[in-house]
């Protein structure tokens, strides 16, 4: 026995079509929430910082939550306005730049929870932005290059936004570990051998081989040297 | 006897004792088995277990014998232990092989050995570095945590009343963050060669 009339069904599909249309945008942190917390510090330039936030939600891969979080929690600090912007506005520029900011957020997550110096955290954010760029830069330099998802591949090096970011920030959270530990720039071959070790290790669970052979086979250890030195330099 | 008839005769001896004993040979596994078969009934395990536990003429085998069955139920425990919990000794020491979840990702277990702890918890970049409890529901020190986790790199450290420690050694690796050590968990993907 048919329970539906085919208008009902078809108005049924209609409806549960809307529903899943409409799910990832409702699961998008709402600016507004953004602005609030930004407002809460206060920031000095609120028009500035929504703007990169609106920018970074441009990007399918952008951590909204995440960010969120981590603004709220800066907010909610004892630290002076001044103090918290000269952390966030690391974070601020990284978005306006269009880079990857997840290594950031967590970075800066996990220096509130240590229970650290704003001081410290604003360094570690601060050389960790730079190798973020330097590495985008390194990237763009060998011929790997970011083109938007479903966007026609024009190059066969040219890998999907969010492919590209993931190997970005992980190169560079590469090198800011190995600097954070106490290693020497200077050292490639150990850097590119740490690199190296991170990417394959993410291949085939967050990372494409291809995309990890790719960039492999085009960087050197005397690149690995360049970039961290840019950032202690 | 000249020589060659004595060797004619040793010929024919031969080969009348060859075909002798292959006529004997035939059907020989199958007698062997049908022999066997009646001699030894098939033992229950509770009886074979009744024989190999009982006193033997030699009070030592039955010794070695008790001895080598607990080892071996040792043994087996282990193992079962070990596949329950997810511990493999593919590397040095103990190593962790989650279990796989049903959304893709794979069901990680912290295990902590702390033995006067009140409080242990574990935080990471997959809770935004906000304490998850670890539970030691039987009381033995050892706390435990499963924490589904979709493929990727996940740097951690263990809370144990209120003072961090980063060197869980069932990690991966470990990284040096704000000056103290923090502990890597590769979930999915490659072997880092």
């Amino acid at each position: 026995m048919n329970r539906f009339p085919p208008a009902r069904k078809s108005g049924l599909i209609v409806l549960l079509l809307v529903v899943w249309l409409a799910a990832p945008a409702a699961a998008q942190t709402p600016i507004s929430d953004f602005e609030e917390a930004f407002l809460t510090i206060p920031v000095s330039d609120v028009a500035r910082f929504i703007t990169a936030v609106e920018l970074g939600m441009s990007q399918p891969d952008f951590p909204a939550v995440d960010v969120l979080r981590f603004i709220e929690r800066f907010a909610s600090t004892a630290y002076s306005a001044s103090e918290k912007e000269a952390v966030l506005v690391h974070v601020i520029a990284a978005m306006e730049d269009g880079l990857p900011v997840d290594g950031l957020v967590t970075k800066g997550l996990e220096g509130l929870a240590r229970g650290v110096t704003l001081q410290q955290i604003e360094q570690s954010l601060h050389q960790r932005t730079i190798l973020l760029a330097e590495t985008r830069d390194l990237l763009y330099a060998k011929g790997i290059f970011s083109v938007a998802p479903g966007s026609p591949q024009s190059v066969p090096t040219a890998l999907p936004t969010p492919r590209f970011n993931l190997l970005v920030t992980h190169i560079s959270d590469t090198i800011a570990d190995y600097l954070e530990g106490g290693g020497s720039p200077f050292e490639g071959e150990t850097l590119y051998q740490e690199v190296r070790f991170r990417l394959t290790s993410l291949e085939g669970a967050i990372l494409i081989a291809e995309d990890v052979d790719l960039v492999l086979k085009r960087i050197e250890p005397a690149d690995m040297t360049r970039v961290a030195l840019s950032a202690v330099t | 006897m000249r020589p060659d008839t004595f060797d004619d005769v040793l010929r024919d001896t031969l080969r009348q004792e060859v075909a002798e004993t292959a006529s004997g040979l035939v059907g020989l596994e199958e007698r062997i088995a049908v022999e066997l078969g009646e001699r030894r009934p098939r033992l229950r395990v509770t009886d074979w277990l009744r024989q190999l536990l009982a006193p033997t003429r030699s009070g030592r085998i039955g010794q070695l014998s008790v001895v080598g069955v607990t080892a071996a139920i040792c043994l087996l425990v282990g193992v079962f232990i070990a596949n329950q919990f997810g511990f493999t000794g593919n590397t040095p020491g103990i190593r962790l092989t989650p279990s796989q979840a049903e959304d893709g990702g794979q069901e990680v277990l912290f295990v902590l050995p702390a033995l006067d702890a009140t409080d242990v918890s574990v935080v990471g970049n997959f809770n935004a570095w906000e304490p998850t409890p670890l539970s030691d529901d039987d009381n033995d020190g050892i706390w435990t945590a499963s924490i589904p986790l979709p493929p990727g790199r996940y740097e951690y450290a263990f809370v144990i009343d209120g003072r961090w420690w980063g060197q869980d050694p069932l990690a991966d690796e470990y990284v040096q963050s704000f000056g103290e050590y923090s502990s890597v968990r590769y979930v999915g993907g490659g072997d880092g060669a």
